[in-house]
């Protein structure tokens, strides 16, 4: 009806072997690309090169400046200045449309899937084989199209099934057919890891690799040093805007690209300042939940940063929801200060002085149209009213204290909270709890999504608390993170406890092999 | 062709739990069914099954172009009052204008695509969320109907009029024949056409992807809030040939009946999920329900009670089968 | 999935449970006559076979559940089974529910029609299975009626005219606020009144007749301009007590007094009026009588013996 799409049968160009493209020319090119939004200069000058049957990873800290490049790629933004060369020809990429005509195609965290259609309606959709009759479509053909696409890119799914009942990293493969459907011969890829379990990340990265050997260049986005050094051919990092720096994945070692990422040392990056001292604030013997967590114990004393390290999906986030009365638990006994506990609900996790700020803030931890002074208080508001209603003065005394000791970047206690950088989001989450004065702190994955310069706030402000005598648990899938930050650290895998470091000893590797179970390089 | 093509007529592919669920309700209206019949074997009389699904053919009617907007995420409020308008206007312009009946059901129906066209207009250019859009279509259409009809009912129907609500065919009411032509046109409409597979991919968030697909996501919000228009209109005339007039107070509340009959077969007011079977299933599991309460001579007070806790009851059992199991 | 599997039984257990609840208990196979109603002379052959299905217009009325609660009585002492069904005033719902009731064989259909036009079809498919049928209060305009059963309106507005005529003394001004335009009700309370103050109370005149749609606020808006028209009146007749009572506030406000009041209905508001003495008068319909003589004049007819196709329910007059 509203498509005009009458194209015959879409038949992908799947070169099998790679394409007589010259190493001279490469399949993209990019050159002194800026972009500035206002108050920002975004990217100034950025070069960037993609062969045919290449991986080339683009990595850097939030705010880099990657997501800018790529959109000015697929067209979503317009740049300010460079040119932009397929196979050597210079082209305008002036909106989504036109990107996908060039064959770019950029898969995104958020899927674009439609969860109840199939896997073959997804693909095609807007380009439905014509049925017999006007307007109908031709479901068979279509299949059979699907089929025929997914057996080239040696995948294993039905086209008549819902992506609803796929997996997240069988959904981003059915975007990769898509793209390729549209004969996108340039894919680029967001953070495609970030949301898979380790098996799923082995498979996607098969398919990538055979994506490589039919001659796609692949753009794959990142900030998981080890899945560069694991997949890529090459690596671009970018840092404020500016290109730090591209090498073979050969030439270079992990240190070089943290150093090229974030600019600085890892002792300036992890200011540890607290000492743990003797006594035991809360300790849990063990606790199991039906197939997720399996006889979990462990100290943590007062003042002391324990690390909890695995891969995700490992039952990480399900220890800290337990001890915070989110989930409930078959089993296991629980102690705080010395007195067993039992922790049914948040309500009296909160009373027993136990906090958590979530992994995911903005759905979990705020109220993001809600203003700084109320995110700060929420916990409060009892204590700060009377007769139910709210003394104002006592509430913006309150969030002021916090605002100013955390040193969180807002133009007034009025100002909303969506409209924080994800580094002063966290700042108000942690905030809200410190005005309950927590015996306990836990943290699931406190410095995701945060700029260079904010998680070193947070590495601060956690090593003050701890010298305040704050017990603090922190989950992180960021092992220099972990190893800098923590007293202690704690390894599970599959939902047990399968190891605890010192300080002093543990390494990546060491932590690795215990998450993955096995024997790492 | 393959088989495959059968089985989707009635359940989307590759069924697995989303198909065995659309099956619930189904089961929740042959366990009603049974239920009654059970207490009062009148209930499965030839003759009273067929007012059963006459009963319900005119809610069953609107409830399907209700299920095209649900499927989009929207809501069309102002379907009852399209019926009344329809009937209204129907009447009005067959018997005070003399138009003739097919005329003036014809242009009824054009009146009902326009209005709405406006509905649609409202949502997909002036940006105004389909529940509020629809509310002053909702209020607009009820006015105009008083206005044309000076709030009084219009009788006087011809017998070709009147026999589109009570005539039959082979012993099968006019209007349960019509229905049964509706639904399979709209049941093809969704699942053989592009325009049903747009419909269903709006649904559920996925407006933006069906945009970069080079579908215009406006024009087929529009065309679903004009075959409402449509379907509430044609409902109107119905009721009033089965009346044999036109009541300016008809269809109110009808629109919750039609949310109601879509959601009881399945439909997700969050979009994309949904079809002309399961809304079918809830029109008659309304239809039913009512005729089940008179001939087991339930008060009238207590009908009401009894309606409202078996839809919380089949929408609660539709949610617990939706979850899934927590990663 | 296990939910799933333990679900369904258990929600198909609560409805039944919900349904099983609010059926009536009482088998059909066991007529349990009250002992204290022995009726030795009427033969009660048929009587018990007899099931009446009655078909309301609404039950948020207590005018409509006055009348039902004067059928039930009835049917009770004739020992007959009463099935009731509301419409909550829609047409098409009461179209399913006398389908209904078809459906169940009921002896003969009792209806007070939701709108005249609306109800024909019903009417006609009652006929054409031979059950006969009664409308009460509200009339038909098409089908097979074995008889009519509603106040005699005409005779009302006759009898608050006369009452009027009389208070006021046989002259003055007079105000008819009417009823929504086309009802019956309307219409014959109108007549009624309208024809006696003509040929009977030539002193009086009628200087403003205007509808205020049975609608209190609109009474008390209509009268109010009224009020500002006619320096001088002496009465008002208005075709229900909800604008009558619109029409003392009215001229309440706006301290006029003097002027003799008379309503129709005798809704509680109206009586409570009448004795405080701000209403003259109302004119009492007896909507329990009417459900009597509905069940009466029904089971009268299954017996064979013949009914008026007019029974006028009386009406009374409340006066303080």
């Amino acid at each position: 009806m509203a498509s005009e799409a009458t194209a015959p049968p879409n038949s992908p160009k799947l070169p099998s072997s790679p394409p007589p493209v010259s190493e001279a020319t490469p399949l993209l090119e990019m050159r002194g690309i800026a972009k500035a939004f206002p108050g920002v200069q975004a990217l100034s000058d950025v070069s960037f090169t993609l062969h045919a049957g290449e991986i080339h990873a683009l990595v850097g800290e939030n705010g880099a400046g990657k997501s800018t490049l790529m959109n000015i790629l697929t067209g979503a933004v317009p740049k300010d200045a460079g040119t932009i060369l397929l196979r050597g020809q210079p082209v305008e990429i002036t909106d989504p449309r036109r990107a996908i005509e060039l064959g770019i195609a950029i898969i995104h965290q958020e899927l674009t899937l439609i969860p109840h259609l199939t896997v073959a309606q997804n693909i095609y959709l807007g380009r439905e084989p014509h049925g017999r009759l006007p307007g109908t479509v031709d479901w068979a053909t279509l299949n059979r199209q699907a089929e025929d696409l997914l057996a080239r890119l040696g995948l294993d799914l039905r086209p008549t099934t819902p992506v609803a009942e796929l997996s997240i990293a069988q959904r981003q493969m059915v975007e990769v057919a898509k793209a390729l459907s549209l004969n996108a011969d340039i894919i680029a890829m967001d953070e495609p890891t970030s949301a898979l379990s380790e098996r799923e990340v082995e498979t996607l990265f098969g398919f990538i690799r055979q994506l490589r050997r039919q001659g796609v260049g692949l753009i794959y986005i990142s900030h998981r040093i080890a899945e560069v050094f694991a997949l890529a051919d090459r690596v671009t990092v970018l840092r404020d805007g500016r290109h730090v720096g591209t090498a073979s994945v050969q030439d270079v070692d992990e240190a070089q690209i943290i150093n090229w990422m974030v600019g600085r040392t890892l002792s300036e990056l992890y200011p540890k300042t607290s000492r743990p001292q003797a006594e035991v604030v809360l300790k849990v013997e063990g606790l199991r939940r039906d197939n997720s967590l399996h006889d979990i114990s462990f100290e943590l004393h007062r003042g002391e940063i324990l690390g909890l390290a695995g891969l995700v999906g490992a039952g990480r986030t399900h220890v800290v929801r337990a001890l915070f009365g989110v989930d409930p638990v078959d089993g296991g006994t629980i102690w705080l200060e010395g007195r067993p506990v039992r922790i049914t609900s948040p309500q009296e996790a909160i009373r027993l002085g136990i906090g958590l700020v979530p992994e995911d803030r903005k759905a979990q931890g705020l109220f993001l149209g809600m203003a700084v002074r109320q995110n700060i208080t929420m916990t409060r508001l009892h204590d700060l009213s009377r007769l139910g209603v709210i003394d104002r003065r006592r509430q913006d005394g309150l969030a002021r204290q916090y605002v100013e000791e955390l040193r969180i970047r807002t133009p007034g206690l009025g100002q909303r909270v969506r409209a924080l950088s994800g580094g002063n989001q966290q700042k108000v989450v942690i905030a809200r709890w410190l005005t309950l004065n927590p015996k306990v702190l836990l943290l699931d994955e406190p410095t995701r999504g945060i700029d260079v310069g904010a998680k070193v706030e947070i590495y601060a402000l956690m090593s003050e608390l701890a010298a305040r005598g704050v017990g603090i648990l922190m989950i992180s899938s960021e092992l220099p993170e972990i190893l800098g930050v923590c007293d202690r650290i704690l390894v599970m895998r599959g939902g047990r406890l399968v190891g605890e470091f010192d300080r002093a000893e543990a390494t990546q590797d060491a932590i690795m092999t215990l998450a993955t179970g096995g024997t790492r390089s | 062709m393959t088989t495959d093509r059968g089985a989707r007529f009635w359940r989307r592919p590759g069924a697995g739990a989303e198909g065995r669920r659309r099956f619930i309700p189904v089961f929740i209206l042959v366990g009603l069914g049974a239920f009654i019949a059970l207490l009062n074997p009148t209930f499965l009389t030839p003759s009273n099954l067929i007012t059963v699904v006459l009963q319900a053919s005119i809610l069953s009617i609107v409830a399907i172009g209700q299920t095209y907007v649900i499927l989009t995420a929207g809501i069309d409020l102002s379907v009852g009052s399209l019926v009344a308008l329809g009937g209204a206007l129907s009447a009005g312009l067959a018997v005070k204008a003399g138009l003739g009946t097919y005329p003036a059901i014809l242009l009824t129906l054009l009146v009902g695509v326009g209005l709405g066209a406006v509905s649609g207009l409202l949502v997909v250019k002036g940006h105004i969320p389909p529940f509020v859009a629809t509310l002053a279509m909702m209020a607009i259409a009820r006015g105009l109907t008083l206005v044309y009809t000076q709030g009084r009912p219009i009788a006087g129907l011809g017998a070709d009029f009147t026999f589109l609500g009570t005539g039959d065919i082979l012993g099968i009411p006019m209007p349960v024949w019509i229905m049964a032509v509706v639904a399979v046109l709209a049941a093809l409409l969704l699942t053989q056409t592009r325009f049903g597979l747009y419909v269903r991919a709006i649904g559920g968030g996925g407006e933006e992807t069906v945009r970069l697909a080079g579908v215009r996501p406006g024009v087929i919000k529009l065309l679903v809030y004009m075959l409402s228009g449509f379907m509430a209109t044609l409902g109107g005339v119905l009721l009033a040939a089965r009346l044999w007039s036109a009541q300016p107070n008809a269809g109110i509340g009808l629109e919750l009946d039609a949310i109601a009959a879509a959601v009881l077969g399945g439909a997700s007011l969050f979009g994309g999920i949904g079809g002309v079977g399961g809304t079918l299933i809830g029109a008659l599991l309304i239809g039913v329900l009512s005729n089940g309460m008179n001939l087991l001579e339930i008060p009238s007070y207590y009908q009401q009670v009894v309606k409202g806790m078996v839809f919380v009851l089949a929408v609660l059992l539709d949610f617990a089968t939706r979850r899934r199991p927590t990663p | 999935m296990k939910r799933q599997r333990s679900f369904l039984p258990v929600i198909l257990l609560i409805a039944g449970l919900i349904l099983a609840g609010c059926a009536p208990a009482a088998p059909p196979a066991a007529p349990t006559q009250p002992p204290a109603e022995a009726t030795p002379t009427v033969a009660p052959a048929p009587a018990g076979e007899i099931t009446l299905g009655l078909a309301l217009s609404t039950l948020n009325n207590p005018f409509f559940v006055t009348l039902k609660e004067g059928a039930e009585k009835e049917a009770a002492a004739q020992g007959v089974k009463l099935i009731v069904v509301d419409a909550q005033d829609d047409p098409a719902k009461q179209a399913a529910s006398i389908e209904d009731l078809i459906s169940k064989k009921v002896s003969a259909l009792l209806i007070n029609p939701t709108d005249a036009d609306a109800i024909v079809p019903s009417i006609q498919k009652a006929n054409a299975a031979g059950i006969p049928v009664f409308t009460i209060d509200r009339g038909a305009s098409g089908g097979e009626i074995v008889s009519h059963i509603a106040s005699d309106n005409v005779a009302g507005g006759r009898m608050a005219a006369e009452f009027l005529c009389q208070a006021i003394g046989g002259k003055g001004n007079v105000v008819e606020l009417q009823g929504i335009a086309g009802t019956s009700a309307a219409r014959d309370r109108g007549q009624g009144f309208n024809e006696w103050m003509k040929a009977n109370c030539p002193g009086a005149t009628i200087v403003a007749s205007q509808t205020a749609d049975f609608n209190r606020a609109k009474g008390l808006q209509v009268f109010e301009n009224i009020l500002q028209a006619q320096p001088e009146i002496a009465g008002v007749f208005a075709h229900n007590d909800e604008m009558i009572l619109g029409a003392i506030q009215a001229a309440e406000a706006a301290g006029r007094t003097g002027i003799v009041f008379v309503g129709f209905d005798a809704i509680d508001d109206a009586v409570k009026a009448v004795e405080e003495g701000k209403l003259a008068a109302t004119v009492a319909q007896q909507p329990a009588e009417m459900g009597r003589l509905g069940v009466a004049m029904a089971v009268k007819h299954l017996k064979g013996e013949k009914v008026e196709p007019f029974i006028g329910v009386p009406l009374s007059l409340v006066t303080k």
